[in-house]
């Protein structure tokens, strides 16, 4: 290996991908706009869901109210219920088709039962996949155990018991989450995919750039007719390839952290409240920030999913007699790395396995997952960085094995 | 006169088996232009590939300075300047750009790479579009940045795969100079072409190659003797017709 000319190489790549509009573009523009803007647009998309959720009026029909009006009159009053009237006949068709969440059936002897203290049902009928089914169960088993309260005081009171002895157990629910749990839940949603994708998407453009392009632009014999070694040309132009990728990289992160900081002063909703909430100070921005061990990792993480990919797309490329060509080549690849990373990461409560992290690319998102979660995992962490070392040297000398072959250099 | 150039019983097989190169040797000496001569798809390229070690090859042997070329491959490019027949230059670059990078890739010192860019930009006539973007070279322009780009190191060995197609007269004549010049200071210089006008003008010897086999290797004089034809066109149309003589 040859430094000087492995240099000389990796800066004139980079010189000539600046000059090039294109991969400026997508390089530097793209990921400091496109991005924010696009997890800005998903961040507001989510906390209206969860706002919606929580507001969300559960519509209950009481068939035989009038047995008791008491009753029904409690559950009309429940805050988030709100009383519709159907066809006494049809209430189950309007459960199933959807025009109600719940109806409750309330017994013709009800009175009757309850003054003989005898047990009375009370049936609730409803669709346990009507997203608001849930909602409505639960504001009637609220009124329900109130009137049972209230019900079993008075029996108590009949006989001379003091009705104190009726409070066993209450549930006091305090959320233990934390504001960097809950904005890491979000971060963590979205930005490991992010990461891998332009760990790809942003050498892609110099990778084709410099090895198929140059077969177009026909200056490739040239270059290998130089005293440079092979291994030295693949070198240089592969340093060239990661070091857009990380600069891309980094740029899509830093506009993505910067623009979510700044996100309240933008008029983003970000108010607490809706489940999201990231209870930034003063309701402006979000109120967690990455710690620097956490941001170093991910950017060493970041950095060998980066010289993986550079290599593999490089080997890719110069397969390809023209740049049209090798982005024909890339994209059925691209889906092959981000389909099994866009499952591990959308399935909810993914309990990765240990070998996992084994696996490139995958590992990388498990991992960043765990970090921006507060869990460092010392196992996972050097599993996966250990897998994506070798990877990567595995993927170089693939590509300096491409650049050695024959029929892909000449091959007509 | 000192052998630069030695080509034995060179054999090239591709890959689907076809026998591009079959058995052709020759040698080129200090102070001469040989031609490198034969119809399109007669090995030309091939074999100036195999010298320049960017192909390998079936069988033989290939020395340059007296060094072999499969062993001391890194010295043997920097000893020989090739003009290949793809013309491409980096166009996001100037001309000088272009020359500057494949100069510090040949390893010339930054005050060597300007004299010879000057020289170079003198030589070829190149002084009116050096400094602009290569995208915007016309034919002429691009080949003749190629030819100064092949030649950057200084190079005792200098091949020229057809150096003057698809030039009007003006560039060939500067090509064609640019040929002499290098003889008068000691280069081989090895011309492959077809067009026999030129190579009749400039060549002290030629190789003739026809589907890969030499049917010819002598003097342009001799050649005409041995032949009783009047120009080399003539010698040419005779031999490959007649494969051999
Ligand atoms: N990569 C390859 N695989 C198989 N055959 C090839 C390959 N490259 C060239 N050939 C064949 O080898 C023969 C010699 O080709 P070459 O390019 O050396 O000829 P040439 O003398 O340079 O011709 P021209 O004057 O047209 O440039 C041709 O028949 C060509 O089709
Ligand atoms: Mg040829």
């Amino acid at each position: 290996m040859n430094s000087k000319h492995i240099l000389t190489i990796w800066k004139k790549e980079l010189r000539d991908t600046v000059r090039d509009r294109r991969t400026l573009v997508s390089m530097i523009l793209v990921p400091m706009l496109l991005m924010p803007v696009i997890m800005l647009g998903m961040f507001k998309f989510m906390s209206e869901q969860a706002a919606k959720q929580q507001t969300q009026i559960a519509k209950i029909s009481i068939v035989g109210g009038d047995y008791a009006p008491q009753l029904a009159e409690a559950i009309k009053s429940r805050e988030g219920v709100e009383i519709a009237e159907v066809d006494v006949q049809n209430y189950k068709q309007s459960v199933a088709e959807g025009r109600i969440d719940a109806a409750v059936v309330i017994p013709e002897d009800f009175q009757d039962r309850i003054a003989g203290e005898k047990a009375v049902n009370l049936e609730l009928v409803s669709k346990s996949t009507n997203a608001n089914a849930a909602n409505a169960f639960a504001a009637v088993s609220f009124v329900v155990a109130d009137f049972n309260a209230g019900l079993l005081e008075g029996r108590f009171t009949a006989r001379d018991i003091n009705a104190d002895i009726l409070s066993g157990v209450t549930i006091v629910p305090e959320d233990l989450a934390t504001e960097q749990e809950v904005g890491g839940f979000v971060l963590a949603m979205l930005l490991p995919l992010l990461i891998v994708m332009w760990s790809i998407v942003g050498g892609q453009y110099t990778a084709i750039d410099v090895s198929a392009g140059e077969k177009e632009r026909k200056t490739l014999e040239a270059l290998l007719l130089t005293p440079v070694k092979r291994i030295d040309v693949v070198f240089g132009k592969f340093l060239a390839v990661s070091t857009v990728a990380i600069i891309s990289v980094v740029t899509a992160i830093g506009s993505l952290y910067f623009s979510f900081s700044y996100a309240g002063d933008l008029g983003i909703p970000m108010e607490e409240g809706n489940g999201l909430s990231m209870g930034g100070a003063g309701g402006s921005g979000l109120g967690f920030s990455i710690e620097p061990q956490v941001a170093l990792l991910l950017f060493i993480v970041s950095l060998f999913l980066v010289l993986m990919f550079s290599a593999v797309i490089l080997s890719i490329s110069i397969y390809a007699k023209s740049f049209k060509e090798a982005q024909s080549y890339i994209g059925p690849a691209y889906i092959v790395v981000i389909l099994p990373v866009a499952l591990v990461n959308s399935v909810p409560g993914f309990e990765p396995v240990f070998w996992m992290f084994a696996l490139p690319a995958v590992n990388a998102v498990l991992l960043f997952k765990e970090l921006f979660m507060g869990a460092y995992d010392w196992g996972h962490i050097s599993l996966t960085l250990f897998s994506l070392i070798i990877y990567s040297i595995i993927a170089i000398l693939i590509a300096a094995k491409t650049y050695s072959k024959e029929s892909v250099l000449f091959g007509d | 006169m000192e052998t630069f150039l030695k080509v034995q019983n060179l054999v090239k097989e591709y890959k689907n088996g076809f026998r591009a190169v079959d058995d052709v040797s020759f040698e080129v000496g200090a102070g001469e232009i040989f031609g490198l001569l034969g119809p399109n798809g007669a090995g030309k390229t091939t074999i100036i590939r195999a010298i320049s070690t960017i192909l390998s090859f079936t069988n033989g042997k290939i020395e340059v300075l007296g060094k072999d070329n499969l062993r001391y491959a890194e010295e043997v490019r920097s000893n020989i300047g090739v003009l290949t027949t793809d013309i491409g230059a980096y166009e996001r670059f100037t001309g000088k750009e272009n020359l500057q990078y494949f100069g510090e890739l040949y390893g010339l010192s930054s005050s060597d790479l300007d004299k010879r860019i000057k020289e170079l930009t003198e030589l070829l006539d190149m002084g009116g579009f050096i400094d602009k973007k290569a995208a915007k070279y016309s034919t002429g322009m691009k080949q003749r940045l190629a030819i100064a780009r092949s030649v950057i190191h200084d190079p005792k060995v200098i091949i020229f795969d057809e150096p003057t197609s698809g030039l009007d007269v003006l560039s060939s004549q500067t090509v064609r100079d640019f040929m002499s010049h290098a003889r008068e200071s000691g280069r081989a210089v090895i011309f492959s072409t077809h067009q026999m006008y030129d190579a009749e003008k400039l060549c002290d010897r030629v190789i003739i190659i026809h589907k890969g086999k030499e049917i010819a290797y002598d003097s342009v004089e001799n050649l005409k003797t041995q032949t009783g034809e009047r120009d080399l066109e003539d010698v040419f149309l005779k031999l490959v017709k007649g494969e051999g003589v």
